[in-house]
């Protein structure tokens, strides 16, 4: 039998083990009650993985309802979130993607804060055999790729590639600066965002709200359940008031009259133009156009650095939307602003006779161009002839701070308002403006300057549209919208908030002096007689602004039918002479597609040309000699650029077809020269 | 030995315990080998370890006719048949997992390291008791030690770190015991601490990685720290009542590797919670608890041993099997006494449980 002392040493060890266990029931009570939380959360981290679904963008229509924005099925390669990354996976990873491997980790660092996958590869396209080698790799090697996702993800298209390509704008991966910034809200890394245009300023109408979806998985990685929590949301499809046609019609006009200008001689250096057409009862944009243009689907997965390039070293900055961020001398146009605020202020009579020595006689260095002589002028006509001197006079009577006043009355020097990002503020002349930018004290020559559109003034061609259709409407200032309808995923539809029209603080009376003096523009005798052809009156004003660092820009605008203006259009045409022949054609066209379109008929059909020239005969004839009188002029007022002169001629030739034959053909580009006075 | 008087003597709390661990792990190899079941159609392991469990408890029962006293008269031969099963682990056994365990006779494989446990605890109270009343000094000691040092080289060459731990815990158990003094412990504890550099040498890379592992699981956390992690999660995860049979999500996807082994605490712990887990480490005291009794109770010197080397060796491998499971131990391939599967762990542990009952059949107890 045991001893004393052996039994003493097995309840010591009897002891020892019965600490043992209470060791080990203290662990299973540590582990099991007091951080069961703990381990339950990351036993469901082991288990359930979250995937994202990604929203399809809203599509963007066109008036009628035509889809010039969609989305196409694509893959992206995403890397699941986890604490630590398996070296070989990112290796070969890295290898299937053309990645290196650094840029892998850049990513994964980036995203260290978000739950959701992170993004390495976006936009692969399963018609592009590369990329569906690519997918079919990844595919092959799934067991292998631990963690690595082949998403489903809708990639943006724009139907009609460069057509509003401004003013669609484009999508692209949201950058780190974006986030840092949070100019997007509650966006992950790798999501798609709108970088400019309507994609930019509708993102959060457009972008809807990425799903997510759990998987149950099992150790590798096999998906072993599906589980739906969050249904995407899918963003909401916006109508514009753009119609396709007319825009379509619109940008192939002005490439093929740019072309014309510079193969004819006429403006050798005539790229960059930019168009509006508006609604003058709504403010809706029904046509918008720059030039030059690029093709916004080159940006949706990431643009390449050639093509980024061709881009960048373009000196006429083809991303920039001319239509509400080229600010430019107005010229003549603005002569609806000298004379509303001349009749406001009564400091002229309607009928009241100015006369026009070809020169003013308080700053005799400033006349008409080429000294050219008109005579008693009365506003109508000096407002259709675009008489220089008479609006000087006016300007004098008026002064410049009640000039600087209308202009404001009519918008310019503020932002138009439109749903659009990257509209300039344009610039009103005044004796502030020249304190500032030439600490210079003010002249009467600058009033005149102003009178005309010239020196200080600058505006956009935007601010050009919305003054004018407060002339076409009758005084109304509606704000430019390009937006027509938000429509939901069950085509509810609603309107994006925008301000209501407010009545501009010029007479009704007032008014319609400037629709008269427009009207009689487009008349015989005007400087764009050639728009008498088009089957309804359309009111025009062509103006040119002038530009120190090349040949003068054209300007034309224009609204009609008169009776019932139901389209305003404003055209410039960088670097393209004069606004009768640079941008009034363009101009033409659009009124010609669009009264085309309303049914109406034109009053000289191009196929009956030469019954119609034979019609027409004797009112050629007389344009003809009128012509020749102001070629002289315009001659003269080009001495800056005396090629001009030379080019005279042809226009001319071209003029008299034109006349009889306004079809959409480029000849008649320079149609409105003859009729020209200064401008 | 007549029946009634067997029935009365045999220890039916230390066979209830046994058979209920026996039955609960079979029950938790069914969950972990659920999925494999599920595809390959059957469930294998449950069945063959249900086969060697019957067996084993046959044997068992068969062995009681004999009387353990008898063992002592076999000893030098079983310790020398002992040292040949490891050389011959060593010549002709094929590796698992990066060690070298497995010894193949006809179509069953098994690992002889196992009952090298067995056949050593017998050996040592052979040893120790005929020594017992001279061992006064720590030289003394010194035969024990060499006793057990070649066995414990080839283990460990094998590589089994577990069954070498395991010859220790033996050996310290019985010294324990038969007197061995406590500073004598503490010197040698010391010794230890101080060697643990040269130890460091000796081991292999992957049994160092485990240490270092056990150190800091998050080291390597999809590497060797992978275990330590998923079974800590498991474990954990269970809360209180647990998940539920065949529901922890843990073991049933996979993410607890060897499952139905060394890990399958982890699954009683996800699959039935802390209820689950208290329950059968109470079983286990109740086998500790009646091995000491038995210790205690023993007819003579060898038979104490032999129940404190046989309940030591238990306590070791319950402790450091759900010492590593709960993130406590270090990774050592330490199967769970009756739970694990595992056929030769089962047949060594049903062993021991067969000699318990036999000391304790043998009691010099009063007759009435």
């Amino acid at each position: 039998m045991l001893n004393k002392e052996k039994l003493n040493r097995i309840y010591a060890l009897f002891a020892i083990y019965l600490a043992a266990f209470v060791l080990l029931l203290g662990r299973m009570a540590y582990l099991q009650l007091w951080r069961a939380d703990y381990y339950d959360k990351q036993a469901e981290g082991n288990r359930l993985r979250q995937s994202r679904i990604m929203a399809p963008r809203g599509l963007i229509l066109d008036a009628k309802g035509r889809e010039l924005a969609n989305n196409l099925p694509s893959y992206g390669v995403s890397l699941q979130k986890q604490n630590d990354y398996d070296e070989a996976t990112l290796q070969e990873l890295a290898a299937i993607l053309h990645m290196p491997l650094t840029k892998i980790k850049e990513r994964i660092k980036e995203n260290v804060n978000y739950y959701q996958p992170i993004r390495l590869k976006s936009g692969l396209n399963p018609k592009d055999p590369d990329d569906m080698e690519l997918i079919t790799k990844i595919e092959e090697r799934r067991r292998n790729l631990s963690g690595v996702l082949l998403e489903v993800q809708p990639i943006r298209q724009y139907c009609f590639k460069n057509l509003a390509a401004h003013t669609l704008g484009y999508v692209g991966e949201v950058s780190e600066y974006e986030i840092e910034h949070g100019i997007f809200e509650n966006i992950a890394p790798g999501s798609i965002v709108g970088k400019a245009g309507l994609e930019k300023s509708y993102d959060e109408v457009l972008r809807g709200r990425d799903g997510a979806f759990m998987e149950e998985v099992d150790a590798s990685g096999n998906v072993v359940q599906h589980y739906d929590s969050l249904k995407p949301l899918p963003g909401k499809n916006i109508r514009l008031t753009i119609d396709l046609q007319l825009q379509k019609v619109l940008e192939e006009t002005i490439d093929s009259h740019l072309a014309y200008l510079r193969s004819s001689g006429l403006a050798p250096r005539a790229r960059a133009a930019s168009v509006v057409v508006l609604d003058p009862k709504t403010g809706a944009v029904k046509a918008m156009v720059s030039r030059p243009d690029f093709d916004p689907n080159w940006f949706v997965d990431g643009i390449s650095s050639r093509r980024w390039n061709s881009i960048n070293n373009d000196p006429n900055y083809p991303m920039n939307n001319k239509a509400i961020s080229g600010e430019y001398p107005p010229g003549s146009t603005f002569k609806i602003v000298t004379g509303s605020a001349a009749f406001e202020l009564h400091k002229v009579g309607l009928n009241e006779p100015i006369y026009d020595g070809g020169f003013h006689p308080d700053v005799p260095t400033m006349g008409n161009a080429g000294g050219e002589v008109l005579g008693w002028l009365t506003f109508i006509d000096g407002l259709a002839m675009s008489d220089n001197v008479y609006f000087y006079e006016l300007g004098k009577r008026v002064g410049i701070d009640n000039l600087a006043r209308y202009a404001s009355v009519y918008g310019f020097g503020r932002k138009t308002g439109i749903d659009l990002e990257g509209e300039s503020l344009g610039l009103v002349a005044s004796k502030e403006v020249k304190k500032k930018i030439w600490n210079e004290d003010w002249r009467l020559g600058d009033t005149f300057n102003a009178a005309i559109g010239q020196g200080f003034n600058l505006a956009t061609p935007l601010q050009l549209a919305v003054m004018l259709s407060s002339v076409a409407n009758g005084g109304i200032r509606h704000t430019p919208y390009l937006v027509d309808k938000i429509i939901d995923s069950d085509g509810r539809e609603s309107t994006p908030k925008r301000p209501a029209g407010e009545k501009i603080n010029v007479s009704a009376q007032t008014i319609s002096y400037m629709q008269e003096g427009m009207a009689a523009t487009t008349r015989e005798g005007g400087t764009a007689a050639y728009f008498s052809s088009l089957p309804k009156r359309v009111a025009g004003k062509t103006g040119t602004a002038e530009n120190s660092m090349g040949r003068d820009h054209g300007i034309f605008v224009a609204y009609g039918p008169i009776e019932d203006p139901q389209l305003v259009a404003v055209c410039l045409v960088e670097q393209g002479g004069f606004g009768a022949t640079a941008a009034g054609p363009i101009v033409y066209q659009v009124f010609e597609e669009y009264f085309r379109q309303q049914g109406w008929q034109p009053r000289y059909r191009p196929v009956a040309r030469h019954s119609a020239e034979e019609n027409d005969a004797t009112s050629a004839a007389k344009q003809t000699e009128k012509a020749s009188d102001q070629a002289k002029a315009a001659a003269a007022s080009e001495k800056k650029q005396p090629d001009k002169a030379q080019v005279q001629p042809k226009g001319e030739e071209r003029g008299a077809q034109a006349q009889t034959a306004p079809a959409p053909d480029k000849k008649n580009g320079a149609t409105g020269r003859r009729q020209r006075k200064k401008q | 030995m007549d029946f009634k008087r067997l029935m009365r003597n045999l220890d039916w709390y230390l066979i209830g315990a046994a058979l209920l661990l026996m039955l609960g792990g079979l029950a938790l190899i069914a969950s972990a080998t659920y999925s494999y079941a599920q595809t390959s159609g059957g469930f294998w392991h449950v069945r063959r370890q249900s086969i060697f469990m019957l067996a084993g408890i046959i044997l068992a029962a068969v062995s009681l006719r004999y009387d353990y006293h008898q063992l002592k008269h076999y000893a030098k031969y079983l310790y020398v048949f002992n040292l040949l099963l490891l050389a011959a682990v060593m010549l002709f056994g094929h590796s698992q997992l990066g060690a070298q365990r497995w010894l193949q006779v006809g179509p069953i494989s098994f690992q002889p390291s196992e009952f090298s446990k067995i056949l050593l605890t017998v050996c040592l109270a052979t040893f120790l008791e005929r020594r017992i009343e001279w061992l006064e000094s720590f030289t003394d000691y010194l035969p024990v030690f060499l006793y057990i040092v070649v066995p414990f080289v080839l283990v460990m060459k094998q590589p089994d770190l577990g069954t070498s731990l395991a010859f220790i815990a033996i050996l310290t158990g019985m010294i324990f015991v038969s007197g061995f003094r406590y500073k004598w412990f503490a010197s040698l504890f010391a010794a230890g601490v101080a060697l643990f550099p040269a130890f460091w040498l000796v081991l292999q890379d992957y049994q160092r990685n485990r240490i270092k592992v056990f150190l800091n699981p998050e080291m390597d956390p999809f590497g060797s720290g992978y275990h330590v992690i998923q079974a800590k999660i498991a474990i954990g995860s269970g809360s209180l009542f647990g998940k539920g049979w065949l529901a922890g999500s843990q073991s049933q996807l996979n993410f607890l590797p060897e499952n139905h082994t060394d890990f399958i605490f982890s699954v009683l712990g996800e699959e039935f919670g802390f209820i689950g887990t208290t329950c059968i480490i109470l079983l286990y005291l109740v086998i500790i608890w009646r091995g000491i009794t038995i210790a205690i109770n023993a007819d003579d010197d060898f038979g104490t041993l032999l129940a404190v080397g046989a309940t030591s060796l238990f306590m070791f491998h319950i402790f450091v099997n759900i010492g590593m499971n709960a993130g406590i131990m270090p990774v050592t391939g330490v199967p769970l006494p009756f739970f694990s599967y595992g056929v030769s762990s089962l047949m060594t542990n049903l062993g021991l449980v067969a000699i318990l009952l036999n000391i304790r059949l043998r009691e010099q107890r009063l007759q009435f």
